[in-house]
This record gives C-alpha cells, structure tokens and sequence, in this order.
C-alpha cells in the first residue's frame, strides 16, 4: 500500500513526544525523533538521545522491545529538520507556547512534502490559532492528534480536525493511530481541552473543592468518589498524588485562559492555599516527597501511610472510612440519596460533573459515545459519563438539577426518562442530540466479543467457559470465570467444542474481553481440594487439562489463541497448544507456576521444550533447550509484552501482534480462516533429552543461585522437580521420549509438588496476599 | 637439549564479553587476525611454520571442528600449516607452547605458532552442552563447581579478608592504567577489524576504580562471600598467539629472541580450591628450572580471582614488586583459553624489556590445576 505511514518524525522529546515516538517504533515503523540542539557539550543531539536513553530505564517501559527502541534515530531541529521530508507523517510534541508552535510551522512549511500530514501533541491551544499564517497547503495537512500519557500504556488519542484539514490527511493518520499505534480515536471539535481533559479537570476540581467545603477526609472522598462511581480506586486525591499536585495549578490556569466566559468550569476556580503550601514544600504527590497521602520511615523502619487533613494541613495516620452499605456500593441512586455527607459529597461530584458533560454534546463533541470513550479510555472510568447517567436515571438527575434550581442540559431534556442507550435487534444504540436512536459505530473491521453476545445466545457453555460463534465459520472459546481462571469445567467444554467445531465450523479461536486473557489454573480450587485432600480429584484435573490441551493440539482443524493482558501457567499452556497465535502487542505471557511451588500440569513443558528446540539459533545438543525452558519456567519469567513473548519463544516468529485491542479478535478470526485450507493437524514430537547428567548440571546452577542467595530452599527443591521432567526422567541420551512420557512426568511432579506443605504456604500466601512466599 | 625461544607475542585487544566491542566478532576471525599480526609483526616465513597449535577452553560452536585448522585458513596460511586445538581449560594456550617446546625438542619441526582464544560472549562458559557425570558430581564436590565458589573457598582456607582482595584489585586496575597511559599495551595489541570498525584499544580496563567503589558491590558468588565481580576476572573476549621456535632457527631468520623456556610444569590439586594450582606447578618449574622464588624477576600470574592470585603469591614467597608490572587479569581480562599464551608472551616481553633475566609464568586451571612455564632472557 503506497498510502501508509512508514516513517514518522516526532518534534520534541519530552515524556510525550519520546513516549510517542517509541510507541510509533513498538509497531515497528522508524521514526526520527528531534528536539532542540544540545547548548553545550559536542553532540548536538543529546536532547533528543538522552530522552531514548531515559526511556530505556523508566517503568512502566515505554518500549515493547529492544528491538523497537533502535527504531528511533535521533537528532536535532537546527541540523535535521530537513529530513521531516522523508518522512510520512510529524508530530510536533513540544512546549506549550503558541508563538513557538507557529514559528516551528513556519519552518516545516518550507521543509516538508505537501501532502504529508502535521499534527500537534497540544492539549490546549485551539488548532485555528495554531495554523495561523500558514499556507492553505499547510491548513489542509494539518489536525490535532492529543495522546495520554503515557503514550504505549493508555488508548485513547483525541483527534481535532480544523476546517481546512483534508479528510484523506487525516483519515492516513487516524488508520495509522489506529491500526498500528494501537489507540481507540475518539473525534473532538476544537475546543479548549477536547474532551477528556476538560470533564476531567473540572471533575477533579469539583471533587477537592467539595471535600474541604463539605468537612471530608480524603480517604472518605477517595472511597465515595473511586469504585461506587466506577473510577479507579485512587478515586480523587490519590489520582493528583499519581499525576503530580503540581499539575492542578497548571490546567487551571491553561483551562481558564482557553475556556468561553460563563463556562461552569470558573466557578471552581478559586485560592487552595492548601495546594499552594504543598507544591511550595515539595509535596507534589508521589513524584515528590508524598501528596495527599505518603509515607512515612518510622524510627523502627516501618513504613506507615499518613494521609492529609485537609483542614489543618498536618499528616495524620491513614484512617480507613467505614464501609458503604452494598447498595450505595452497586447502586448510584441509591448512593447519592444516602443521608449526610456519603450522599452530598456523590451528588456533589456527579450532579456537576455528568450535567457538565451533558453540556458538551455539541460542543466539545458530537455525540454521548465520544465523550463516554473519552473518559474511559483517558482517565480509565469503568463507566462514562452518559453510562453513569443511565445508572443514575436520566429522568432523576435532571429532577435534582432542578430541585437544586441549575439549568438542565438540553441533551438532558431530549432524553427525558430514556436512557442513552440501549439495546435494539442485539444492537447496542446510543441516544443522539437529535432524539433518535443511532447503533453505536464501530470502526471498519472492528470486531468486538461484546456485540457478538449482545446479539445471540452461546452455542454451549459450561460454568468456567462458553462458546461463541462468531461468524464465517469461526467458533470463539470464551474464559467467564474470575480472573478467566481455568478448571475443569474450562477443560469438559473444551472436549465439547471439538466435535461441534468438526460438524459446524471451520475454525476454533480462543479469546476473551476481561482485562486478562487467563491468571491460570484456578488455584483457590486446587486449594480448597487440597485441604479436602482430594488427591484423586486434583489428579484428575491434571489428567482431564492435559487431554484437553492435547485435544485441542490434535484437533482436526485450526485454533488460534488470542491473548491480551496476562497469560499465565495454564493461560501460557492454552496458547502453547495452539497453531497459532494473535496476541494483543500488551500480552504478558509466562509459566508462572513455580513462584507457587507448582510445575507446569498441563502440557506447558513437552511444548515449551519442543517450540525451543525447534527455534532458529538454538545450539544443537541436548542441553540447549533443555536449560532454555528450565529458566525460563524455574524463574517464573513473564513477558512484558507480546514482542518480548516472541523472543522468550512463548510466541513463534510467525505468530502474529495486533496493536488495537479492539482489533484482536478480528485479526485472530482472520489468522484462523486462513489456516483452513490444506489443514493437517500437527505431527506429535518426540524428544531426545540428557537425563540424569543433563540434571547433574542443572541442579549444580540452582546450587549456585542458592548460594547467591537468589534462590530459596523450596525453590532448589522444585527446580528439582522441574528438572526432572525436562530431562527426561530416567531416559537416557540415546533414548526417544514421547509426548505422553513425557506428560506422565509432568503430571507426578505436579502431584508430589501438589502434596508439598510448602506449596501450599505459597499458594495461600499468594491467595491471600497477591504476593509470592520466599519459603 | 633444543633450546626453545619465545620469538614473537602478539594479542587481541581484550573486550567485556556480551557488551564489549568483540562481541560480534567470531572467535575464529579474531584468533585468525591475531596470527596474521604476530607473523607481520615478527617478519617470520609462513611457509616455515610447522604447526598452529590452539588452545580454547570451550572448543565448541564457533570455536568447535578443529578451529585451529580453520584459522589457519581463515589467515591464509600456506596450506602446509598445521593445526591442531588443545584443551586444559584456562591453561590451554599456555599447554599449547608446552607443547610446541615438546615437538621442537623432539626434532618435530622448528616454528610453531601457539594461540590461545576465547570468545566468552559467543560461547558460553560451561558450553552449550554441559553434561556433568553424576556419579562424579556426587564423588567429587568440586569437580563441576563453579569457579567463583572456589575463589571463596581459597579466601576462607587462606584467611584473605575482602578488604585485601580490593587492594589488590585496585592495584591490578591501577598497573594496567598506567600500563596503557604510557603506552606499554599497545605494541602486544593488534588491532582487529570488526563491522562496526577497527578494535584496538582493550575495552576491560577500570582504572579509576577505589576501593571504596569495589566495597560497594554485592558479592558475586556466595551471599556471605567476599569475593564480587571486582576481585574477580571478567569474562572476556581475545586471541593471543607467540611465535615458538628453536634458539637455532630464530637466529638464522634474524627473529627478536624475546626469552627461552627453561622449564615448564603441570601439577593437578584439589578442585575445590583449584585456585591455587599455581602453587604446586610453580614449585615443581621452579625446581626443574633450578631457581628459587627470589631469583624470579618477572612474575605473571593469572588473576582469575584476587583471592588466588594473593593466596598463590603468599604461599609462594613471591617479590610483590616482580608481579604483573602492567595489571593482570583483573584489568585487563581472562578470555580463558587466550590467557596462557598471553602471560608466557607478557613474561617474555616484559625480561626483554626490563633486560632482567627470570620469569615465571603460571595460572590456575578450573577442576583443579596448575601449569607453569619459566622463561629465561637469553
């Protein structure tokens, strides 16, 4: 396709500008990143090098692989700004000043290909006045792309179009944002803050303010405005400790330079001496020496977490607010109806906040989704604005508006008692400013699980898992439990799925939308059985999940998995057993069993060994992939992303990434259909391992890291129990160990680890704490 | 007797395996180009060389199928050259000119060229394939471990406190600095080509270091040890290679007669603490060569660890000012199998440029070994 983006240049290395630039290079296309000349020093490019360099030691990683980071070339705007002419696509991401902008422009005017698209990272400054003086040429390649930071991490990415853009610009950058930078586009009108920042500024103004007016201590407003509003649990406060206290000053004042007279954003502006002293004390959240909350050293050494009292301005001991009843948890009418300040303090915020959202459609925005998306893909709210409102009652917020004397929302009024969507024929419908139902739009090719369920009914499911048909012949294999955990009711519907993929399908995928495609085994089962000391019941699961995975190896037609998020222990064995696997490019894929005290059960070593041996540049021998896997299993390693997955061999070379979430399940469906034709399943493998002397070495390198004091005495003990099954057992050199053999092994050094006392301390330790025990 | 002459040392510049400037370069292009340079350098008639004989302590990968051979054709050598590899570990290059003296004493041919190489960042150490006998293993506690645990073990056995074994490391850091500033490193290195460009500067060296910076480390190998990556030799990429000959054939070729070996030893000993091999082959060498430690005035002993070099000097009455005049190990690097070559090359170089008259030569050798080659300026 000669009209796609192949390189991109990205002006200014800021944390925006480099975390967009890496994200450009995470897709795999090079992009040339400038910033300013360095003053002193002979590399004039340092600005923009130690911006790599930085991003190379921050976590979370802006960079999906080392490969990807030598995507970036690096340079400076004096010496390189010619080279914008290479390039597809630029991205100006520097300083937030109008003047700078427009001189910068003036300068790619001259520099670059008329056609190739400008767009700026601004967050504020209003595109016309950005493109001020500028050629009509310049005008029609020109539009507003605003990403979050950090750019790899969070999906959404606003996109203004001016007047003059031209539409066949923007729509090659927005399939480039897309497609290959992975972002969910939301499209907003020009308009000081888009949309997502502006709701959000004010939100959190309204929130601080409420809290000092209304007597609440920030643990009470962070519980009241966090989870019963569907807003990540650092709800209000502990959200500024995140981005930086610091910052509040900044958007106020940039809002309250851009915002139209009379917006309801003013009326929260006001002196927070507060904030003031805090910023002025160094205490600008968790960047800084702590925020609304921090921690504190004691003498002892023990860490307490001390939260501010928004009165005095001393730190006292966090204090846990009591518990909401589970109405006012669940239920947000019921919520803001709550007598004394848990209910003031909800309809505070969201009787500002939702009819200040209300208020922007039109404005800010076209419809209710984008503003929906917005929030919930730039400030991860569970849930909308309008989705809130729907929870709320269109019709009760409006009759509390009113009841309070404020002015209701037209789009409020167009909706009167019905909701801003609904579901329609199996479509779900949005409630537009014209007072009629529209089907809520999905981009081209944009496959969701979530509609398919909208709109049938599963074609088999069991308590753990459920059946889809997703079209074109392709049957979808859904996780349902908890954390996607698999059990035997995971395995049963397996077994069931391959006789109805053999009669009415041509293809199985296996796929899901929680935010983990699997946590594994479910271990609070296994558990439970093990106190139960139901030993027959925990072999048969090993039994019944090795089957099945083999089933699904040796089925008589193509699977692909899709994974997105964590796939772990068993969740890593799933796709280890496919043909083929799309992965989401955020994939955390390992075999994490043995931080528990386990081993892998259910097929994970036979394949793990099998795919290693089989990579190209593995040294020949017995040993190679032997030690390969025993690493990587007896560390618990986990990728940290799906290009990474590749190079630990959790993914083969010609398993695929897919940037969009949203676009997984289409490409898996996609990879699946294309395996059809000429399908022959896979051929069993057979192995030569080294046995016990291939054991003697491995267990002299797990001695060693015990030594180091990297491994713990239970660690040493189930390295050995993992060595024994990848070495074959008591097979030697010159024998051939099949897969069943080699199934058998895993399966007792499944069962003698499952007896261990210490495994069971790792695992409770793990159920109750989160965290591994180093017994 | 043959009388048999050192009569030419070059070497690789030496690199941090993995991350240093040799890491891409394969072993048997280094060691090839490494030859090329010791045969430019010392004027000598290829086609008169008997045989390459190489030493490399992981002869495998790209160091496997007879490398030696294939280095000899790597560096277009007449084809009448032989080449065989030698393995003994850490002293396989220094073996290798045991060896050659052998061969020439025995009328086996005149010039040898004897190299040593080991590419840490291609091949790992303990190779692709380790596959320990278990019997033995659980025979003989020593005989696979690790050498860094045997360092800790010399430490404890000679009472070496971690404070000394970085004042020694320091000091190695501080000669091979000064070694390099004046110039005295770069007439042994011949420069390599790479792909990304000419290597010829060694890229090990930490001359800055204080011990106040090495006490900061972790320990490397034992979590109550004393021994951390900066008492311990790194793991390094390099070629060495000297020009062996009889006295009698240097001198009718008008070759530079850097010294001649006077005696050479091995002399096994207990692998846990194989560190101090250098003990016993150093007494018995010393013994044949009819000397005593005061005679030596040159000694170059291979820091593997400082615990055992500092253990291996006490235990044999060693002058401090005689050891390693330009850094050892420590600085400038052990790439294991190149190591041997390159200390009998150095002692060599350093008598002829000293004008003293006795050196020694040895090292420790992992499963518990020590070799040992005195030279003496002719």
């Amino acid at each position: 396709m000669a009209d796609t983006v192949k390189k991109v240049c990205v002006i200014g290395a800021g944390v925006m500008g480099a975390g967009i630039a890496a994200q450009v290079a995470n897709a795999g296309v090079p992009v040339l990143l400038l910033d300013i000349p360095a003053k002193d020093g002979a590399d004039r490019d340092a600005v923009a090098k130690g911006a790599v360099a930085k991003m190379l030691k921050t976590e979370p990683a802006p960079f999906m692989s080392k490969a990807a980071a030598k995507l970036v070339e690096t340079g400076n705007i004096d010496d390189h700004l010619a080279r914008v002419a290479e390039c597809d696509w630029i991205v100006e991401a520097i300083v937030e000043r109008l003047d700078i902008k427009q001189s910068l422009y003036a300068r790619l005017e001259e520099l670059k290909r008329p056609g190739t698209a400008v767009s700026s990272n601004t967050s504020t400054i209003p595109l016309e006045r950005l493109v001020e003086g500028r050629s009509a040429q310049f005008r029609q390649d020109f539009l507003i792309t605003h990403f979050f930071n950090p750019p790899r991490y969070m999906r959404l990415v606003e996109i203004v179009r001016g007047a003059d853009t031209d539409a066949g610009v923007a729509e090659k950058v927005e399939a480039f944002v897309d497609r290959f930078m992975g972002k969910r586009i939301v499209r907003a009108k020009d308009t000081p803050g888009f949309i997502a920042n502006r709701i959000g500024t004010y939100w959190l103004a309204v929130a601080v303010n409420a809290a000092i007016d209304q007597g609440l201590t920030v643990e009470e407003a962070d519980q009241i405005g966090g989870r019963p509003m569907g807003v990540p649990k650092t709800g209000i406060f502990a959200l500024i400790d995140l981005v930086g206290v610091d910052l509040m000053p900044l958007l106020a004042k940039s809002l309250s330079d851009t915002l139209p007279q009379g917006d309801p954003y003013f009326a929260t502006v006001r002196p927070l001496p507060l904030v003031d002293r805090m910023i002025a004390e160094g205490f600008t959240g968790r960047k800084g020496k702590g925020g609304f909350y921090r921690l504190d050293k004691g003498a002892d050494g023990k860490r307490t977490k001390l939260a501010i009292d928004l009165a005095t301005g001393e730190y006292r001991p966090e204090a846990k607010p009591e518990a909401l009843s589970p109405a006012a948890e669940k239920d947000l009418a019921a919520l803001v109806t709550v007598p004394g300040k848990v209910g003031d303090y909800a309809w505070t915020i969201l009787g500002h906040v939702l009819s200040y959202a209300a208020m922007l459609v039109g404005e800010a925005a076209d419809d209710v989704v984008a503003i929906d998306d917005a929030m919930k893909l730039g400030y991860n709210w569970k849930f909308g604005p309008f989705e809130l409102i729907d929870r709320l009652g269109p019709g009760k917020l409006a009759e509390r508006l009113r009841a309070d004397g404020r002015d209701v929302p037209a789009i409020l009024d167009v909706a009167g008692e019905r909701p801003f969507y609904r579901v329609e024929g199996g479509v779900r419908q949005y409630l537009g400013a014209d007072g009629d139902y529209h089907d809520v739009p999905r981009p081209e090719g944009v496959l969701l699980l979530e509609d398919v369920k909208r709109r049938s009914e599963p074609v088999a499911k069991s308590a753990s898992a459920a059946l889809w048909d997703v079209g074109d012949g392709v049957l979808c294999l859904e996780f349902t439990a908890k954390m996607n955990a698999l059990d035997g009711e995971v395995a049963s519907l397996i077994q069931q799925a391959i006789p109805i993929v053999q009669e009415r399908f041509k293809a199985l995928v296996i796929y899901n939308e929680g935010s983990n495609f699997s946590a594994g085994a479910n271990l609070g089962l296994a558990l439970f059985a093990v106190k139960a000391g139901a030993w027959g019941e925990i072999e048969k699961l090993i039994v019944g999940g090795q089957q099945a995975f083999k089933a699904l190896k040796y089925a008589p037609f193509p699977v692909v998995s899709a994974p997105a998020g964590m796939a772990l222990g068993g969740g890593c064995e799933v796709l280890l057993h496919s043909d083929a696997v799309q992965a989401h490019a955020e994939s955390y894929i390992g075999l994490v069993e043995a931080g528990v005290g386990l081993v892998p059960g259910w097929g994970g070593h036979g394949e793990l060994l099998d795919r290693l041996a089989k990579s190209k540049g593995m040294p020949r021998g017995p040993m190679p992939a032997v030690m390969k896997a025993f690493e990587l299993i007896s560390t618990a390693q986990v990728s940290r992303s799906a290009a990474q997955a590749r190079e630990m061999a959790f993914l083969r070379p010609s398993d695929g990434i897919t940037m969009n979430r949203d676009r997984l399940l289409a490409d898996a469906k996609a990879k699946a259909l294309a395996l059809v034709d000429g399908y022959s399943s896979p051929e069993p493998p057979t192995y030569r391992l080294p046995g016990a002397s291939g054991r003697t070495g491995l267990a002299g390198a797990v001695a060693d890291f015990r030594r180091k004091g990297m491994a713990t005495a239970y660690d040493e003990v189930v390295a050995g129990r993992l060595a024994n099954v990848l070495t074959g057992g008591e097979a030697d050199l010159v024998d051939t160990v099949t897969e069943q053999q080699l199934l058998d092994l895993e399966r007792a050094a499944f069962m003698e680890s499952a007896h261990d006392e210490r495994t069971h301390a790792r695992v409770e330790s793990m159920l109750m704490t989160g965290k591994p025990l180093r017994n | 007797m043959t009388e048999v002459v050192i009569a030419g040392y070059a070497r690789s510049p030496f690199h941090l395996a993995g991350k240093g400037a040799l890491a891409r370069v394969r072993p048997d292009d280094l060691a090839a180009q490494t030859i090329r340079g010791l045969i430019e350098k010392t004027g000598v008639d290829a086609s008169l060389i008997e045989d390459i004989v190489l030493g490399c302590a992981f002869p495998e990968g790209e160091q496997g199928l007879n490398v030696a051979r294939m280095i000899g054709l790597l560096a277009d050598l007449p084809l009448s050259v032989g080449g065989m590899t030698v393995n003994r570990f850490c002293g396989s290059s220094m073996s290798a000119i045991h060896i050659a003296m052998g061969q020439i004493a025995v009328g086996a041919g005149e010039a040898y060229i004897c190299a040593g190489l080991e590419s840490m960042s291609r091949v790992p150490m303990g190779g692709y394939n380790p596959l320990p006998n278990p019997d033995l293993a659980a025979k003989s506690a020593g005989a696979y471990m690790g050498m860094g645990q045997t360092a800790e073990n010399v430490a404890e056995k000679y009472q070496i406190t971690r404070a000394e074994q970085e004042a020694f490391a320091v000091k190695s850091q501080q000669k091979a600095g000064a070694a390099r500033a004046d110039g005295r490193l770069a007439d042994e290195i011949v420069p390599i080509q790479s792909k990304a460009g000419v290597v010829d500067q060694d890229g090990t060296l930490r001359p800055d270091t204080t011990v106040e910076a090495l006490a900061g480390l972790k320990p490397a190998f034992s979590q109550d040890g004393s021994v951390t990556a900066g008492t311990s030799s790194p793991l390094t990429d390099g070629a060495s290679a000297v020009l062996v000959t009889s006295e009698e054939f240097a001198r009718k070729h008008g070759l530079p007669i850097l010294a001649k070996i006077k005696a050479i030893s091995v002399s096994g000993c207990d692998p846990e603490t194989m560190g101090l091999g250098p003990i016993g082959a150093s007494r018995k060498a010393l013994e044949r060569a009819g000397i005593s430690a005061s005679d030596l005035d040159v000694v170059e002993i291979n820091e593997a660890f400082a615990s055992q070099a500092i253990a291996c000097i006490r235990d044999l009455g060693l002058k401090e000012e005689t050891i390693n005049l330009d850094g050892g190990a420590i600085a400038i690097g052990h790439p294991l199998g190149a190591t041997g070559a390159r200390i009998v090359g150095k002692a060599a170089a350093l008598l002829a440029r000293e004008g003293k008259r006795y050196a020694l030569a040895t090292q420790c050798i992992g499963g518990g070994q020590g070799i040992a080659t005195v030279l003496e300026r002719v």
